[in-house]
């Protein structure tokens, strides 16, 4: 990975980390090949036409590559209306390929937790007691170099 | 009682991160007190667990930033007067007043500590007397922010199981391994400052720390060590034709991990013996 300016400021004061007490929904992007995950939780602004992220938190067990991702993201949904915040979903998961291996696990992983707590607060319009939803992710987060010397052995 | 030891947890953070910032000899004795603040921490915790009270290492983000360090320790002041005033709520009025009375020194010293312009947060990721080829640099930045939260996490971790383990054996080998994690984070936090990258911790989620499940925390925590030895061998090959120095310190930090390899070794055997599991 390549560090920059922007990249340290994320990491020296991630955006929106932390736990929301009276969060309206939350939810989980999870990798499945190493435990590692994020949680996504949302206060919902009800005050105009669509409802819209008027907070966004997040935490994470997982490496500063995540950390970095989840505060880039979280900048980006916040105020987003639901319809915004899932085309950002969208335009996130289009650009994995793009990015390393270990770069595209992470940032899939803010992504799906995104995508996962919108889907929680849209189901529990419905039904108030819907469980908070986990996607995993598709990602393998191992680096070339590492998949390389693996098959090698 | 919880409101008390999120203060305390939180003030000592930022103790800590005003040690790491300051290049004078103010330095030990804020790490001093940071030691000193860390244990009031673990008293309340322990107090919370003698009264059956719920509480987790939830806390807010303590801002850090700072051109001067007067404005960071008038900041710790003025938390470390709130906690005081907050120390009569506790039942245990032996344990207030011990607490009561290390602040009172603490503050009076802070207030005569003289000041020092800070540049722990100028993200210039350079250290003086160290020559680094940028890929160098950008590998050592990823490292110290990757590990010096590890190290926080770590410290956490053992000191909730310590503090909910009446095992002699397995607490003397928890509070090792806090106490070289504490070593780590000192390491660590020392060169970010340098480097102009300080930052105080993330705050650990509490499903790390609040462990059911002991063998698997034990054999995951193996095999993370196994992981973070080959991160330092890294880099100290990323820096070895740099700088020999500061390859010797990650060779000296990785052959660290062999001890804490085999002390999680012993704390997971001697787990599974006294619980009788295969």
């Amino acid at each position: 990975m390549t560090v920059d300016e922007q990249l340290v400021m994320h990491m020296m004061e991630p955006k929106n980390y932390g736990h929301m007490d009276s969060a309206d929904a939350y939810g989980f992007g999870k990798n499945p090949q190493n435990g590692e995950k994020v949680v996504i939780y949302l206060r919902i602004g009800k005050d105009e036409e669509e409802p819209y992220i008027d907070d966004i938190k997040f935490q994470a067990i997982g490496c500063s590559t995540t950390v970095v991702a989840g505060s880039m993201l979280t900048e980006e949904a916040k105020g987003l209306n639901l319809g915004g915040a899932k085309n950002l979903v969208d335009a996130t998961l289009r650009l994995l390929d793009k990015l390393p291996p270990e770069d595209a696990a992470c940032s899939e992983m803010v992504a799906l937790a995104i995508l996962a707590a919108v889907e929680t607060y849209e189901r529990r319009m419905i039904e108030p007691d819907f469980p908070p939803i986990t996607y995993k992710i598709k990602s393998d987060c191992t680096p070339k170099e590492e998949e390389n010397e693996s098959s090698n052995d | 009682m919880k409101a008390v030891m999120i203060k305390v947890h939180e003030v000592w953070l930022e103790t800590l991160m005003g040690a790491f910032m300051s290049n004078t000899h103010n330095k030990q004795t804020l790490f001093d007190f940071a030691d000193i603040l860390f244990r009031h921490f673990t008293w309340i915790e322990n107090a919370l667990i003698k009264s059956g009270e719920e509480y987790s290492y939830d806390r807010d983000n303590i801002p850090i930033k700072v051109e001067s360090l007067s404005i960071l320790l008038k900041d710790i002041d003025m938390r470390l007067s709130d906690i005081d005033l907050q120390l009569m709520s506790l039942e245990d009025k032996d344990l207030a007043n011990r607490i009561s009375s290390d602040i009172s020194y603490i503050r009076n010293v802070l207030s005569k500590m003289h000041d020092e312009v800070i540049s722990a947060f100028t993200m210039q990721r350079v250290m003086e007397g160290y020559s680094l080829s940028s890929e160098a640099t950008d590998a050592l930045t990823l490292f110290l922010f990757e590990e010096s939260y590890k190290e926080y996490e770590l410290i956490m971790i053992y000191n909730y199981l310590k503090a909910h383990s009446d095992d002699a054996f397995m607490n003397r080998i928890f509070q090792i391994l806090i106490d070289e994690s504490m070593f780590h984070l000192k390491c660590f936090g020392d060169m970010m400052a340098k480097m102009g990258i300080l930052a105080t911790p993330r705050v650990v989620m509490r499903e790390l720390y609040q462990v059911t499940d002991v063998v698997k925390f034990l054999e995951d925590g193996i095999d993370e060590e196994i992981q973070a030895k080959e991160e330092c061998k890294r880099l100290a090959e990323a820096v070895a034709s740099d700088n020999e120095d500061l390859a010797k310190f990650f060779d000296f930090i990785n052959n660290q991990e062999n001890y804490h390899i085999a002390l999680m070794r012993d704390a997971l055997n001697h787990y599974k013996e006294v619980n009788d599991i295969e």
